[in-house]
């Protein structure tokens, strides 16, 4: 399995620069959250470590093949990603959306292949869609619908998982699920990256951190050796109290930075 | 025939519509200056006045491709129909035709001018009785008469030698059959041409399809010419290529809209000329269709 | 249902293939229908269905084909199910195209004229139709169509002012309103080689309009490239429609009611809806012209457009209704 560098990414858009020489590395095997402020370039990094967005300049390498050589099909086997709020627009059953997900590796024309079915019963039954899985995606409530995406996101085996605001949207119960089953993709080797805005979720379930502010990166790396009150002041420009205990990170933010 | 011809004045912008309505009766029982509004009644001026009484006539009447008196109206003033132009003129006497707006004849006659309305005419009878009314009232009675004498002593010539009917499918510039009751089919009757589209199977309204020409195989299609040819989409669709393989050439017939436009005395020399035309077309034709047998199916 | 939904459709479609051969002003059997067809000769029946219903029968289900594809891919790729050739202005763009092209000239001048530019017109409006209506869901889709719709009718009025043939006025009315009547193997010949390769390029978007219903984000991570597909999705509409609506003018709602009738039979998948909704526009067109040619209303034949209109205005009004039910 292989890990995701971005080498010296520019990106500008209508003469503003959204993210200014970003270098780094994600690791496989690792659930990577990126974390920053509105409007630091999250997004737009998710996109083009996703490919789906061409950095002005830089490269972008999955192991060690340059994106700009992988090829738009070859990389949409390889690479899953999600955007936020991911949703489906016609009342299609769960099992076909999930099997929307193998997409790149279908042919031009006909049904689905035999031999596709038993990777659409294994994302079903990893994400827990058995029972819904002749349901309309349009009729699930939010928790069933991010599960019926990431088993869609995950019925290829893609080495590489990019999901913008897995949790946005979700009651804790169905946040805490969904970084859970992220989680588990990283521990099976793949390389996952997460943008996420609720600090606690990513603390507490990230291996590494990777903080970034007006498109500049401002830290990366193992979790315990990123993150601490200081970072995150500057990040968020305001006060914040850490803590830590048995069950794991607390932030609480004091109100504007004196 | 109403139908189109009400059309074709809505788009010439000059001579549109609706019938009745009172007539104002002229002031002097000889009117010296005399003003048509309508380019049929354009026709009967010309024939019933000389060139010094009228006052003008409609642009139309120059047209040949709808006036038989196209030759007299280029000796007279000509108007579009516009009432600016009757205040200008002065007319004695406004001759307007049911086409006329009703907007212009109410401003007509509230300005107070003369004006007699004069009715569309499908049958002889109605030309006979148009006639004589605007006879009347421009105060040419004898004239008139004389008109409608000529009209009766050709039609009366017509009817001598019928000779074997002519099977004929006919329709006007714009498409639609020449339907009974109308003009058109009243001026192929007196020719001796009975038109196969206003009986069963056609449904009459409009110019009868491909498969009811088949079924019906008349000796000759009759078209009007409309103003000119110009460009239309009914080429795109009349030109079926059925039309073409069959009815090419010697078996179509295409007349000037003159001959059906305007009931006038004058269309009994339509219908001398078409009667010579029909039969000439059909002496070049003297092989059946090779499907007309089975016509009988 | 769903595997047997292409079968059934065929089987319907030649049936009112069948009939649509033997009924008309002349009413034939099927004796004759079949030595005209295989035993031809210069006889009415023979010439009636070779010549006449033959031909018609063809680019009514060309036509109906072209119409309930496009309305699919347009509605897949638009994610909306109000888009249609139609309601989106392309059907009318294409008719003031023809009649450019008809009453200028042109089509005296080369007979390719009319389609190319009916296919020219349905292009330019289609384009502006997809940039104007890419967002902003049904509402913004519905005042594009009525603004592209606004705007070509009143450059047809401008054209007929402006044409030499007094008579434009009647004759655009009723090719407006959609006729196959008198339509031959010249129009056949004209139509088609437009009209294939159009169905062609529709029919290969169904596997990029599935990804579609993820959103454009998630098809492009999916590897389809959304500006390839759209660029076919409109150039196959333009050919197909285009071409369609210089032969017959304009025939409304095929391309909202075909794909709406077959979704639900296909699980609503934009892909699967493409093969129904193609067999379902030609059987609603078939089954339409035979009707007109059967059903004599007060002495004048109806004409298609006329026909379809009075079935889908209805189905377009449930349609409105139904949604909005269901996105308040």
């Amino acid at each position: 399995m292989s890990a995701l560098t971005l080498d010296r990414v520019d990106v500008a858009r209508g003469g503003r620069t959204i993210l200014d020489a970003i270098s780094l590395s994600f690791a496989a095997g690792r659930l990577t959250a990126v974390i920053g402020p509105n409007g630091a370039g999250k997004s737009t990094m998710l996109d083009v470590a996703a490919g789906l967005r061409t950095p002005d300049s830089g490269s972008v390498w999955l192991g060690e093949e340059d994106f700009a050589a992988i090829g738009r099909r070859a990389l949409a086997r390889r690479r899953a990603y999600l955007p936020q709020r991911a949703a489906v627009e016609w009342p299609i059953s769960v099992e076909r959306v999930v099997a929307l997900g193998l997409t790149p590796t279908l042919p031009a024309f006909g049904p689905l292949p035999e031999e596709m079915l038993p990777a659409i019963d294994d994302a079903l039954i990893a994400c827990d869609l058995v029972a819904l899985r002749d349901r309309a995606a349009t009729s699930l409530s939010g928790g069933e619908l991010a599960r019926a995406m990431l088993a869609r996101a995950i019925v290829g085996d893609p080495e590489l998982l990019i999901v913008d605001e897995p949790t946005a949207g979700l009651d804790p119960r169905h946040a805490l699920d969904a970084m859970r089953r992220l989680r588990d993709r990283a521990q099976s080797g793949r390389t996952v990256v997460v943008a996420i805005h609720d600090l606690d979720l990513a603390l507490n379930h990230a291996d590494d951190i990777v903080a970034i502010c007006d498109g500049r990166l401002i830290a990366a790396g193992p979790r315990d050796a990123v993150v601490d009150e200081a970072m995150l002041g500057a990040l968020y420009d305001v006060r914040v109290r850490l803590s830590r205990d048995a069950e794991g990170f607390s932030v609480r933010f004091m109100g504007d930075a004196a | 025939m109403r139908l189109p011809l009400l059309l074709a004045g809505f788009l010439l912008s000059a001579l549109p519509t609706s019938v009745g309505g009172a007539e104002v009766f002229p002031r002097s029982p000889r009117p010296m200056r005399v003003m048509s509004m309508n380019q049929c009644v354009d026709q009967l001026v010309l024939a019933l006045l000389p060139p010094g009484r009228i006052a003008s006539v409609t642009w139309l009447a120059r047209d040949p491709e709808g006036s038989l008196m196209a030759r007299a109206a280029a000796h007279v003033p000509i108007n579009r129909g516009l009432s600016e132009e009757v205040v200008r003129q002065k007319p004695d006497l406004v001759v307007a035709g049911s086409f006329t707006t009703p907007a212009t004849r109410a401003l007509l006659r509230r300005l107070g001018y003369p004006m007699i309305e004069v009715d569309h005419a499908d049958s002889f009878e109605d030309i006979r009785r148009i006639t004589r009314q605007v006879a009347k009232a421009v105060g040419e009675q004898a004239r008139g008469e004389a008109l409608i004498a000529r009209m009766d002593r050709q039609l009366a010539a017509l009817a001598r030698d019928r000779g074997p009917p002519l099977r004929v499918a006919a329709w006007d510039g714009a498409g639609f059959n020449a339907r009974d009751g109308s003009l058109f089919n009243t001026v192929l009757e007196a020719a001796g041409a009975v038109n196969v589209a206003n009986r069963p199977p056609a449904t009459g309204y409009g110019r009868p399809d491909v498969e009811v020409l088949l079924q019906t195989a008349p000796d000759l299609l009759v078209k009007g010419a409309g103003l000119g040819r110009k460009p239309s989409l009914r080429d795109n669709v009349e030109r079926h290529r059925l039309v073409r393989r069959y009815w090419d050439g010697a078996r179509t017939l295409t007349i000037r809209q003159a001959y059906y436009q305007c009931g006038t005395p004058m269309v009994a020399d339509a219908a001398m000329t078409l009667r010579r035309e029909l039969r000439a077309a059909a002496a070049q034709t003297t092989a059946p269709l090779p499907f007309a047998p089975a016509r009988q199916l | 249902m769903s595997r047997w939904l292409n079968p059934l459709l065929v089987a319907l479609l030649a049936a009112a293939a069948f009939i649509s051969l033997h009924a008309g002003t002349v009413w034939l059997s099927p004796a004759l229908v079949g030595s005209a067809l295989f035993a031809p000769q210069t006889d009415l029946p023979a010439l009636i269905v070779l010549e006449i219903r033959l031909p018609r029968l063809i680019l009514a289900i060309s036509i109906g084909a072209s119409l309930g594809l496009s309305g699919a891919v347009l509605q897949g790729l638009l994610r909306n199910p109000l888009a249609e050739p139609g309601l989106l202005g392309v059907t009318s763009g294409a008719s003031l195209g023809a009649v450019i092209a008809i009453y200028f000239g042109f089509a005296g001048a080369f007979s390719l004229a009319t389609p190319l530019f009916a296919l020219t017109g349905a292009f330019l409006t289609g384009m502006i139709a997809l940039l104007l209506a890419r967002s902003g869901g049904t509402l913004s889709l519905i005042l594009t169509g009525v603004a592209i719709g606004s705007i070509t009718s009143a450059l047809v009025m401008l054209a007929l002012n402006l044409a030499p043939n007094p008579y434009a006025a009647y004759e655009i009315m009723t090719w407006l309103m959609g006729s196959l009547t008198d339509r031959s193997w010249d129009h056949v010949a004209l139509a088609l080689p437009f009209i294939l390769p159009g169905l062609a390029l529709l029919l290969l978007t169904g596997r990029a309009l599935d990804a579609l219903a993820l959103g454009e984000v998630q098809a492009e991570s999916l590897g389809i490239r959304v500006s390839h597909i759209r660029l076919m999705a409109l150039s196959g509409t333009a050919f197909s429609v285009g071409a369609a609506t210089a032969i017959a003018g304009s025939v409304g709602f095929v391309g909202l009611m075909a794909p709406h009738v077959v979704r639900p039979l296909v699980g609503h998948e934009p892909g699967r809806v493409l093969l129904p909704a193609m067999l379902a526009g030609a059987l609603i067109v078939t089954l339409a012209d035979l009707a007109t040619r059967t059903l004599v209303l007060g002495g004048a034949p109806l004409n298609i457009g006329v026909f379809t209109s009075l079935i889908g205005t209805p189905f377009f009004l449930w349609l409105v209704l139904y949604i909005r039910r269901r996105t308040a």
